[in-house]
């Protein structure tokens, strides 16, 4: 756990000091927001209450590869990932360091995109809020476990950029599923569907444990 | 005779068709200093990624003091100083220091700063440093857990000539206390000075292995002559 709490702890300060990740999310979550905007013109508001969950997940989901793509790329820096390939013991702390500083960025990002959107489309989510920040917290656990997972995995290749979406978009199926539907029914006010969250936290879960046992592997040339 | 400390048998590594190493076999005993010689594209850096166990064999057997292999037990530095640029050198230490699970990183950190005369810019980010002292806390680095097998690959690159003989001058310490080097290097001189034994590697084979008393400056260049007669 302490090599873990090592990572985290490096991850946010590196990222306090350079701020080149949350920037460069809330930059492309600003633009997304914009583009929706332009592509979505003379909406009711009801219709965009009923749009704003599924255009939060796209900004969200394509931020976050943003983001996990970045993670670690930093470690490529100096070689840096070698570095933590020669700590002993189980290297699932490792992932569990850089999946936390994930989630906690992405988040950051995550909630600030949410305002963002609520003034551009003049939706009020301040009553969705308890629900939204449960399905979306939820939702960037799996996001985040797949993420670090297969951004190691991808790394280390030539085409990196291209290769993490084309590996994690499709594993996200489940917890776009699970989140685009919680994230509406809090935005309508009613309650979430349990079969949402069920299915958020077993996807988590899954994800969090493949992920903890197979990193060992991928940190490896 | 001390036991080994690292045994490689029969190592090979291949990336597609091409083989990086045929073959290699080598033993490495506590307190031993082993220079690892060859031009370039030798395989030099893929068996020292090997002996660290950042790569894997593709066939061939590598045994930690009779057992399996222990990252734990392995200091290591590369092409790369495996740094972290924002943090500055101190926290690059620290951070190392809590992988390795040390009790006090801290303190240790501070002691490696002063080793390497970089306590003047402990507090200082590592993104900022020359390529020297970068270099001075990347060696500080692979020390930090005070590994008994410490593998170097080109530890002079960047150093000037203080900072080069006092890396010299610890690395023979370390080899005193019972610490095992290996190192590669261009330099002969350098490993004629350090090293007891040397091998020369030439197209991914070892092509000689030199001992003890042959293994002073000119008596490791006539061999290292000798082994790549016919390069280009």
């Amino acid at each position: 756990m302490n090599v873990a709490l090592a990572i985290l702890w490096k991850d946010l300060v590196s990222e306090w000091r350079a701020r080149d990740r949350v920037v460069a999310m809330l930059i492309f979550s600003i633009l997304m927001a914009v583009v929706f905007h332009f592509a979505l013109p003379g909406s009711r508001p009801e219709e965009l209450q009923a749009l704003t969950p599924g255009l939060l997940w796209t900004a969200y989901i394509f931020a976050a590869l943003l983001g996990l793509n970045r993670s670690l790329a930093l470690e490529l820096d100096n070689d840096a990932l070698a570095g933590l390939a020669l700590a002993p013991g189980n290297r699932g702390w490792i992932f569990l360091g850089k999946a936390t500083a994930n989630w906690i960025l992405i988040s950051l990002v995550q909630a600030i995109t949410a305002l963002i959107f609520a003034i551009f489309y003049g939706v009020d989510l301040v009553p969705a809020l308890p629900g939204l920040a449960l399905v979306v917290g939820l939702g960037t656990v799996g996001i985040c476990a797949a993420g670090t997972l297969l951004a190691t995995m991808a790394v280390r290749t030539g085409f990196r950029e291209v290769l993490l979406p084309v590996l994690l978009l499709p594993a996200l199926f489940p917890v776009l599923a699970g989140a685009v539907e919680g994230s509406l029914a809090a935005v309508q006010g009613g309650s979430i569907p349990f079969e949402s969250l069920q299915l958020l936290i077993v996807v988590d879960g899954v994800y969090l444990v493949v992920a903890f046992l197979g990193f060992d592997y991928v940190l490896d040339e | 005779m001390k036991s080994p400390l690292l045994t490689l048998r029969g190592i090979e590594k291949r990336y597609a068709s091409v083989k990086a190493l045929g073959g290699i076999d080598l033993e490495l005993r506590a307190g031993e200093s082993l220079a690892i010689l060859g031009p370039n594209g030798a395989g030099k850096s893929t068996l020292l990624r090997i002996m660290a166990g950042l790569a894997h064999p593709t066939s061939g057997t590598l045994e930690f003091a009779g057992g399996k292999h222990d990252r734990g037990q392995i200091g290591y530095l590369g092409h790369s100083t495996l740094l972290y640029p924002e943090l500055s050198a101190r926290e690059n230490l620290i951070f190392t220091g809590r992988l390795y699970r040390l009790d006090d990183p801290a303190a240790r950190a501070d002691q490696l700063l002063a080793e390497e005369g970089l306590a003047e810019v402990a507090d200082r980010r590592a993104g900022g440093f020359s390529r020297g002292m970068a270099q001075r806390l990347s060696i500080a680095r692979a020390r930090v857990h005070a590994p008994s097998l410490l593998l170097l690959d080109e530890p002079y690159t960047g150093l000037d000539e203080p900072a080069a003989r006092r890396l010299t001058s610890r690395l023979q310490s370390l080899s005193t206390e019972g610490h095992a080097l290996a190192l590669v290097t261009h330099e002969i001189s350098r490993a004629a000075l350090l090293a007891e034994r040397a091998v020369i590697l030439k197209a991914g084979s070892v092509a000689d292995r030199v001992e003890n008393e042959a293994l002073d400056e000119a008596g490791l260049a006539r061999a290292y002559a000798r082994a790549l007669e016919g390069e280009a």
